[in-house]
């Protein structure tokens, strides 16, 4: 395979490969700039096991609900949370789909997997042809999305009081906004768009579930959200280097590559932690990540 | 100091029974919603939670199985208990148990000749310097930048974990295998059996001796004063000359280091190699077992029994009553909600 | 610009507003006047009943008794969004704005008027037009973290002001503020006069309040203590009504020379956690069996030099001397060269709430003898003092390990005493000892602080109430501004000297003898 069709093809598997974790960042963009984070963890998980997009929504809501309940009208802590949420969303859903067979076996559910859907004309494009246009239907509902989470942060005033509930709960509090009730919405908005996300693993990808499909994604998509400090274009980009190391480190050999799978792999995490240390720009998270609002 | 003081001050621990109550109702609450779930998928639960205790203490193989793995939560729960108790939510275990696994079994390969009540110990150290290291790494990340130490050890647990792997591919790799592991370790430094004939190693007892001295520290030394202080009130602590910086650090280390001889038993006693992926899922546990022995490091004694058990009586409540194993981790889950909740609870209307 | 109400006469007007908390009655029957078109001052110590006052009128508060008026019509008294609503809007002494946004972000924040899809165009140009119209200098895209405290006050006047106040309530405006910054201000605030809005001015610095209003109402225990035009009042009479009061003599105590020099302190310079300047060269020193107290307004830098002197925070010049050895940075060097320091918030700086007594006793020396032996702790050892200390101090407690936060403020006041006397300090750094006691409570600490005098310890003691000071201290620093402004010797002090001190009408440089207590 010469270099070039190599490079395309590589950055069509990123993209692809990076298209469910966007999803879930992008729900954990819109619950962590509210403030509340460690839906996309658990969300992400339970939305592959359905078969069908509103099926994994609904699904996802659920498991946010979850989160929300807890963290936000409790005030339990919010990472933990998340965890704990995560741990029994992995166990439920092997769970289900063992529950009913005999012995404890694993059902097998196909699903016919959704191919690509080319763009007439602009798929033919050298390099952007095979790159944008010719991606499965729920890549391009990612980049639209994507779009649309941007365009709803900076331009409408919802999105403004999102940004303030995650940044200064009080100042919000003071012009009559309900903190808690900004990030119950927040959090539920994550669960749905990471289900949709988990939809993407099982019927864009793999066509069935399996346990653990997931396999730490949606702390993958906490990592990239970092990397892109909470704004969906940077965290999109954070998406991509994380698929691309994906990609990449599985055409290592194929692509002769002197350096290890293993450093590929490790380098957007490093990345991630350099943008958090700070190093170049003061790093932005929203101030009032992770911390309760109560009223005084 | 006396043994009978030592042994009222383990027992002392301050206001436990409230928090463990609260414990033991969120368990019962977790074991009901999923008998709910059992009967829901056409079985008995009862039967099935009888299959599965069973399958936990049925025999004594089950029990050393069961106590096995109960050993590392044990470790990690007690680390990450203290850096609690200082309001520090430390995830890393994972990455600090790999690192661990991977010190000791370098040190181990290095010295195959040394005689054998020595090198254990030898490869022990070298795991919990290497998990304080960096767990050590952590703090400072957190400390000098201002950055929440769950993305920093979160973030670190991969990069351990993808170390591991990547030089498991090179010089600590055994060549031809079909999976990333190291040769095998040389039986010298093998952990000795507690029990002959069960595969109950001697790491249980390392564990239980450290959840002890964790309690003790906590509530007789200066240092698990400043922690308690720490974790009570940011400007008590400032007023009595306690450096946050300075704690913060330690009792990162102090966790790291227990997570790292964590990392090294499990390679020691159970594998005999360093294998990719060993490390899997500690991290996550550690703070569920923290949360559910309510922070006290002998809260975390019956909290790791219990996970320890479910998970070794998991695989013949399957074979026997069909009810799939991954029931254990809708447990787990739901119990670490329920004592979340009911801790946001309490503390909300004031009290501890 | 929304146009501002003219109505005949009075703007707002407040009748017979009374507020009690439990004991302490802080608004007695207040009535209250605001011309349209006009400025009023609102001038008083601590505790004198100003923001409450306010907080009644912006609907943070609801009031015992009272009513109010607003521009003809009755006034709702209960909430923020009746006082919003009729266009009253509060600058508050703390910011309620979002650092890392914009100035339009801020401004559209909660605000219909600004769409659901944003305005930002348009609101950016509402917010250049009123910069240009009040002198605000306001850049709609610059972000507020990165503006100056000066401006970013001007943030939240231009939000109430967009939003159609018609009178503006400033609670202590100039706290945050460098003189240049101050004068500006006040040139805003009198184009909103101009224009026939009306400003309260709530203030404890006759200067400006002579300089910037048209009226004046001075607060006092709760009371109106006197309405006066500015143009028909003096400094002099201003400061009497705030501060005047019979005076109790000074409290009985032993006639003694005061010692050596135990603490020194030499052009001490401080910043607080925002990195604004508040101490701004303090230099004076404490002598043994001698009270050295600081009065003035809370805010004019005595709780960054409680930090220093404290051990809590490090000065950024100057230096601090004990008993003759320069005191490195520290608790720890503290407690070694005998230090005790009662803190201003007992609840959650002095003590831990969810700890026993014995705890508590122990908390600041848990790493040194006797609590500590050969690297364990010793409880015994702590609840021994414990007891002592309830013993000595009549504390009322079940026991020694109950939880502090059970006890009543007065005896948890104790448990700080008990831990700090009980180490017999040579000297004593005691920071608000009284606030929020009872009167039996009060004077149990007054008693203790005077015998710990009487046995030849240095005292220094902080305070905002007037009245305690002169009744226990031997010499009054006045603290304005981050200056020590006067000392004087209580008994035949003329008040009006002090209160307009400590309202910053007057300055005298202190001679040496004053600062460093040697008898002139």
């Amino acid at each position: 395979m010469s270099l070039d069709t190599a490079v395309v093809e590589l950055i069509t598997a990123a993209v692809r490969i990076a298209t469910p974790l966007f999803f879930a960042a992008l729900g954990g963009i819109l619950s962590e700039r509210a403030g509340a984070f460690g839906g996309v963890l658990a969300s992400h998980l339970i939305g592959s096991s359905a078969a069908g997009l509103a099926a994994s929504v609904a699904a996802g809501v659920l498991i946010a609900l979850l989160v929300a309940v807890a963290t936000v009208r409790f005030g339990a802590d919010q990472m933990v949370t998340g965890l704990a949420v995560n741990i029994l969303a992995v166990g439920l859903t092997s769970f289900l789909l063992r529950g009913f067979a005999a012995r404890g076996e694993a059902a097998i559910v196909r699903v016919p997997v959704l191919s690509a859907w080319p763009v007439p004309g602009l798929a033919d494009l050298p390099v952007l042809g095979p790159v944008l246009f010719r991606q499965p239907p729920l890549t391009y509902a990612a980049a639209a999305l994507g779009v649309l989470v941007a365009i709803f942060l900076a331009r409408t005033r919802a999105g403004l009081t999102l940004r303030t509930v995650g940044e200064n709960p009080a100042a919000a509090f003071a012009v009559g906004v309900d903190p808690v009730r900004v990030r119950v919405a927040a959090v539920l908005a994550c669960g749905a768009l990471a289900g949709i996300g988990g939809a993407v693993l099982s019927l864009q990808q793999v066509g069935t579930f399996t346990d653990a499909m997931t396999n730490g994604r949606g702390y993958i998509a906490l990592a990239a959200i970092i990397v892109g400090r909470w704004l969906p274009g940077g965290t999109l980009l954070g998406c991509l280097l994380f698929g691309a190391a994906d990609a990449l480190q599985l055409r290592v050999q194929s692509l002769r590559l002197p350096v290890s799978s293993y450093v590929i792999q490790m380098m957007p995490y490093v990345v991630a932690l350099v943008v958090l240390a700070g190093l170049g720009r003061s790093a932005r998270l929203p101030a009032a990540l992770g911390v309760p609002f109560r009223r005084e | 100091m006396t043994a009978g003081a030592l042994a009222r001050s383990v027992v002392s621990g301050g206001a436990v029974a409230r928090p463990l109550a609260s414990a033991v109702v969120g368990i019962a609450v977790a074991l009901g919603t999923a008998a709910l779930l059992v009967l829901f998928s056409g079985r008995n639960p009862l039967v099935a939670y009888l299959a599965l205790l069973g399958g936990a203490v049925g025999t004594p193989d089950r029990i050393a199985v069961a106590l096995n793995k109960a050993t590392p939560y044990l470790l990690t729960g007690a680390g990450v208990a203290l850096c609690f108790r200082a309001r520090i939510v430390n995830i890393g275990a994972e990455g600090q148990i790999a690192l661990g696994g991977l010190a000791a079994t370098w040190l181990a390969l290095r010295l195959p000749h040394a005689p054998a009540l020595v090198l254990p110990l030898l490869c022990a150290l070298a795991g919990a310097a290497a998990g304080a290291a960096w767990g050590g790494l952590a703090a400072l990340v957190r400390l000098k930048r201002r950055v929440h130490e769950v993305l920093v050890t979160l973030l670190l647990n991969f990069v351990g974990v993808l170390i591991v792997g990547e030089v498991l591919q090179g010089e600590l790799g055994e060549p031809g295998a079909g999976f990333p592991q190291s040769p095998l370790l040389p039986s010298a430094a093998w952990l000795p059996k507690l029990v002959p004939g069960t595969d109950l190693h001697v790491g249980v007892l390392v564990a239980v001796a450290a959840v002890l001295v964790c309690q003790v520290v906590l509530w007789r030394t200066p240092f698990g004063f400043r922690l308690r202080v720490l974790g009570a009130s940011e400007g008590a602590a400032r007023y009595a000359g306690i450096s946050f910086a300075h704690t913060t650090l330690l009792v990162m280390m102090l966790a790291g280091g227990l997570a790292g001889v964590a990392g090294a038993i499990e390679v020691l006693g159970v594998h005999y190699r360093l294998i990719e992926g060993f490390s899997h899922g500690f991290g996550f546990a550690a703070v569920s077992i923290a949360l559910i022995g309510a922070l006290s490091p002998l809260g975390v004694l019956p909290a790791a029994l219990f996970f320890g058990f479910l998970e070794s009586g998991a695989l013949a409540m399957q074979r026997a009553v069909g009810v799939p194993t991954p029931l254990v981790s809708v447990i787990q889950g739901l119990t670490m909600i329920f004592v979340l909740a009911a801790m946001a609870l309490s503390a909300a209307r004031g009290r501890v | 610009m929304p146009e501002p109400a003219r109505p005949p006469g009075a703007m707002l007007s407040m009748r017979g507003i009374v507020k009690s908390y439990g004991a302490v009655r802080a608004n007695r029957e207040i009535d209250l006047d605001v011309s349209a078109g006009a400025i009023l001052g609102l001038l008083g110590e601590n505790g004198s009943g100003k923001t409450t006052l306010m907080n009644v009128l912006y609907g943070l508060v609801r009031p015992d008794a009272g009513r109010a008026t607003f521009k003809g019509r009755p006034l709702s008294l209960g909430s923020p969004r009746a006082a919003i609503e009729a266009g009253i809007g509060m600058i508050h002494q703390h910011f309620m704005l979002v650092p890392s946004m914009t100035v339009t972000e801020n401004v559209m924040l909660g605000w219909a008027a600004a769409g659901s899809w944003l305005r930002a165009a348009a609101v950016a140009a509402r917010v250049r037009e009123a910069s240009r119209v009040y002198g605000l200098e306001l850049d709609p895209d610059a972000v507020v973290g990165d503006l100056p405290l000066g401006l970013q006050q001007r943030v939240e006047i231009l939000k109430a002001v967009l939003r159609g106040a018609d009178l503006l309530i400033l609670d202590e405006p100039t706290s945050n503020l460098s003189p240049p910054e101050v004068g500006a201000l006040l040139a805003v605030l009198r184009r909103l006069r101009d224009e026939g809005r009306s400003v309260i001015f709530i203030s404890h610095k006759l200067g400006e309040v002579l300089d910037i209003c048209d009226e004046v109402v001075v607060l006092r225990d709760g009371a109106v203590a006197g309405r006066r035009t500015v143009a028909g009042a003096s400094r002099d009479d201003l400061a009497r009504l705030m501060v005047g009061r019979d005076l109790t003599p000074p409290l009985a105590r032993v006639a003694r020379e005061p010692g050596d020099e135990v603490l020194v302190v030499a052009d001490l310079h401080a910043r607080d956690a925002a990195g604004v300047e508040r101490l701004r060269g303090v230099s004076f020193s404490v002598r043994a069996g001698e009270i050295f107290a600081i009065a003035g307004v809370d805010g004019n830098g005595q709780a960054e030099l409680a930090e220093v002197l404290g051990g809590m925070a490090v000065p950024t010049r100057g230096r601090v001397f004990v008993a003759g050895a320069e005191l490195p940075a520290g608790v720890a060097a503290r407690l070694d060269a005998g230090v005790a320091h009662v803190p201003a918030d007992r609840a959650s700086v002095g003590l831990v709430r969810d700890m026993t007594l014995a705890d508590n006793v122990m908390l600041r020396d848990a790493d040194r003898a006797p609590f500590c032996r050969r690297g364990w702790l010793d409880f015994a050892a702590a609840r021994e003092a414990a007891q002592r200390g309830i013993e000595a101090f009549a504390i009322r407690a079940e026991g020694v390990e109950t939880p502090v936060r059970a006890l009543s403020g007065g005896n948890q006041q104790k448990v700080i005493l008990a831990r700090e006397l009980g180490r017999r300090p040579r000297l004593l750094l005691a920071v608000q000892p009284t606030r929020g006691l009872d009167p039996g409570a009060t004077r149990f600490v007054i008693d203790r602080v005077l015998a710990l005098r009487d046995a030849g310890a240095a005292v220094l003691y902080i305070s905002t109430e007037l009245e305690e000071i002169l009744a226990v201290a031997d010499r009054v620093g006045v603290m304005y501004a981050g200056r020590l402004v006067g000392v004087v010797r209580p008994g035949g002090t003329d008040l009006t000297r002090v209160g307009l001190m400590m309202a910053g009408a007057l300055e005298e440089t202190p001679d040496a003898a004053a600062l460093y207590g040697v008898k002139a």
